[in-house]
């Protein structure tokens, strides 16, 4: 059986400039064999769109600015809606430690904050994943 | 003693040629010794090579013969071309530098006690002013408005919530416009926010021409950040209407901001930020001569935004470098007035150096990098408050910054000598060996046409420094306390500021309200004439009623996101056809 490429999206709002982290990320993702998708959002449902036409396994979001919360509400929510609550959910960047307990509420499963290691969230999402495939 | 008071017999004569011979038997003997003490710690000295961060090649100790080559003019002195030890023959004697933090969050009214907490703690400009850094927050930057979809949980984070000519009054009624100086720092919107600013002044009968302050005009960030709303050409056009705008209208307002400190946040190394910001600089001046426009009458109304990092004597040489490279670059384009040479910093000490983990260790890095900066020679400082890395700054953490630079000011005697490292042998050789490699990536820009067709291979460049940043530190090739070494689990517990929600909510209300009061029909005809001015704008038809038109549509109380939105179904991306 071919082995499973695990496909990402990173996202994060054209808003924000700070996307040194998750570049770097991206490219990490990819050298470690997996299929990376990048996005500047404007609106969460661009997030969810791409997800599901991109047929996805994880969704990353990159914040440093807030707002992750209100983001992620809308992408897990309308994920749901459409059935694809299968679909990993990660976020990462300048995360508040209060916002951690209503993200997991939410279905977001792993929050890398800053100075988290790129290993550490390819691990994690290669052990996520693939309890669910 | 006597024959001490006669100069010419006492002096060294530094750098004839038997000197310099003498001074390079005297490295050989110390290198001997140097490569023994090597030996014994196990390195092998005929490998042994140390950098810089930007990867410079630097010795364990320089002499004399290392400044010999370099021509005595290029180091000059004080006010002297091509400025390396500063722009004028004072440095901080007189007048030290402007503290300038940045500030804004949530209403305009609570950034407006910010600004006039902080100038109660001492924050000083020029003369006396007050310089207001202000920054807008990023639903403004993205140029829509507060009840737009993608802006819920982002109004008044990380900026100020300031959409309307009536944020204006919020923020500055009270204030006298003529005796502060605003740096509007935005990101896409800067005429629209401008317009604003100019309405405001025209209503409180302010006249223009006595405004101070700032403009961005950050376009060319596309070449290295993610977010980008117009093509490289659109922007260039867009800077120069305001330039050209400013140069007739408002000769002493800073037009055009060199972001050198974006640049290093997304990774450059500080010979990349030299290259990359005299490049863009010289793409700008270009544009604008060929408008028409004369080198003297624009270039003096140029700034720069520069960081101050981590290696502490590079970051130095850094700024020297720029300063001696960016007055030749001009002198080449025809500038002869000093002013017009002159690289007028804003330093903002580095925040991708600093760290959410014990986040107390960033108050000692910043101390480092605003010392840095001041030795360096800068005009003006924000300095990063010590929770940077985990939110907004508290009242408490920005005053904390503010304190930095005022005890660096009032209790270190370092403001009583102009350019205290000039004539080091090590620095000299450093800002040489900085200028040199500048030169070379700066020719690289050049040879793609410039700055504006060169986005892919900056933004590369970039991404390759910010990448091997990171895998040095994940390799335990470079240590940052904290993160790989001295890693603790004790949590230092501080204070984090929040932006309440409540400010969104009345954000909406406000922007809502002002739709359903203004004057519809005014509004529509101002739009319309917006519309018209900027259509012809896109289409190579200039007749530079843009921003007149903008400063009408502001007091027909037309907002960011209206204003926005038509240069972006003009100016901005559209499908290849």
């Amino acid at each position: 059986m071919a082995e499973h490429k695990i496909r990402v999206l990173l996202c994060k709002t054209t808003m924000e400039s700070h996307d040194r982290g998750v570049r770097f990320l991206a490219t990490k993702l990819r050298d470690a064999g997996m299929e990376v998708i990048y996005l500047n959002f404007l609106e969460p449902s661009e997030v969810v769109e791409t997800a599901i036409e991109e047929d996805v396994d994880v969704v990353g979001l990159s914040s440093s600015v807030q707002g992750h919360v209100a983001v992620l509400e809308d992408v897990t929510s309308q994920l749901q809606t459409r059935g694809r609550d299968d679909v990993l959910i990660l976020v990462g960047g300048v995360i508040p430690e209060e916002d951690v307990e209503p993200l997991r509420a939410m279905g977001v499963s792993g929050v890398f904050g800053p100075g988290s290691y790129v290993n550490d969230i390819v691990q994690f999402i290669r052990e996520k994943v693939s309890a669910r495939i | 003693m006597a024959d001490q008071q006669e100069p010419r017999e006492t002096v060294h004569p530094m750098f004839e040629p038997e000197f310099l011979e003498a001074t390079r038997r005297l490295e050989e003997q110390w290198r001997k010794d140097f490569d023994k003490i090597a030996e014994r710690f196990g390195v092998d000295p005929a490998t042994y090579q140390a950098y810089t961060r930007s990867g410079l090649p630097i010795k364990p100790v320089y002499f004399p013969h290392d400044v010999a080559a370099i021509p005595y003019h290029e180091i000059g002195s004080p006010g002297l071309f091509p400025y390396t030890r500063g722009l004028l023959a004072a440095q901080y004697q007189f007048m030290p530098w402007a503290n300038q933090p940045v500030m804004g969050y949530g209403l305009p009214e609570e950034t407006r006690e910010r600004m006039d907490f902080l100038r109660a703690q001492g924050m000083t400009g020029y003369f006396g002013k007050t310089f207001y850094n202000l920054v807008y927050d990023l639903v403004s930057h993205e140029g829509v408005d507060p009840d737009h979809p993608a802006a819920r949980g982002r109004v008044g984070q990380c900026g100020m919530a300031v959409y309307c000519r009536r944020d204006m009054e919020r923020l500055f009624d009270g204030l006298e416009l003529t005796q502060m100086n605003v740096v509007h720092i935005t990101g896409y919107e800067t005429i629209p926010v401008f317009a604003h600013y100019l309405a405001y002044a025209q209503q409180r009968g302010v006249p223009w021409q006595k405004l101070l302050g700032n403009t961005m005009n950050w376009y060319y960030q596309s070449a290295y950040c993610g977010m980008t709303t117009f093509p490289p050409q659109a922007g260039v056009d867009l800077a120069v209407e305001l330039i050209q705008f400013c140069n007739e209208q408002m000769p002493q307002w800073n037009t055009l901001n060199l972001f050198g400190y974006g640049m290093e946040e997304a990774g450059a190394v500080a010979v990349e930020e030299v290259a990359f910001s005299v490049a863009a600089g010289l793409d700008y001046a270009r544009a604008c001569m060929a408008q028409g426009l004369a080198p003297d009458d624009f270039l003096p109304r140029f700034g720069f935004q520069i960081a101050q990092a981590n290696d502490f004597f590079e970051e130095i040489a850094k700024v020297r470098a720029l300063r001696r490279l960016w007055a030749k670059t001009c002198q080449a384009l025809g500038a002869t007035k000093p002013s017009a040479m002159h690289v007028r910093i804003h330093t903002h000490t580095s925040g991708v150096e600093l760290t959410a983990q014990q986040p107390l260790n960033n108050l000692v890095r910043t101390t480092l990098h605003a010392l840095g900066a001041a030795l360096a020679g800068t005009q003006a400082m924000e300095v990063s408050a010590y929770d940077e890395a985990l939110s907004i700054p508290t009242e408490a953490s920005h005053t904390q910054s503010l304190r930095l630079q005022q005890i660096i000011q009032e209790e270190t005697n370092i403001t009583q000598v102009a350019d205290p490292l000039g004539g080091a042998y090590y620095v000299e050789s450093l800002t040489s060996q900085v200028e040199a490699a500048a030169v070379k990536l700066l020719e690289e820009v050049e040879r793609l046409g410039g700055y504006r067709h060169a986005h892919e291979f900056i933004r590369a460049r970039i991404e390759s420094s910010a990448q091997a940043w990171r895998d040095q530190i994940d390799r335990n090739q470079r240590f940052v306390v904290g993160i790989n070494k001295y890693v603790t689990d004790d949590v230092q517990k501080v204070e984090k500021f929040k932006v309440s929600l409540a400010s969104e909510h009345e954000s909406v209300r406000r922007i809502q309200a002002l739709r359903a009061e203004r004057d519809g029909p005014r509004w529509e005809l101002a739009m319309a004439m917006v519309d018209k001015a900027v259509a012809r704008f896109a289409r190579g038809e200039n007749d530079h009623t843009l921003i007149p038109a903008m400063v009408a549509a502001s007091h027909a109380d037309a907002t960011t996101g209206e204003l926005m939105a038509v240069l972006k179904r003009h100016l901005g991306w559209h499908a290849p056809v």
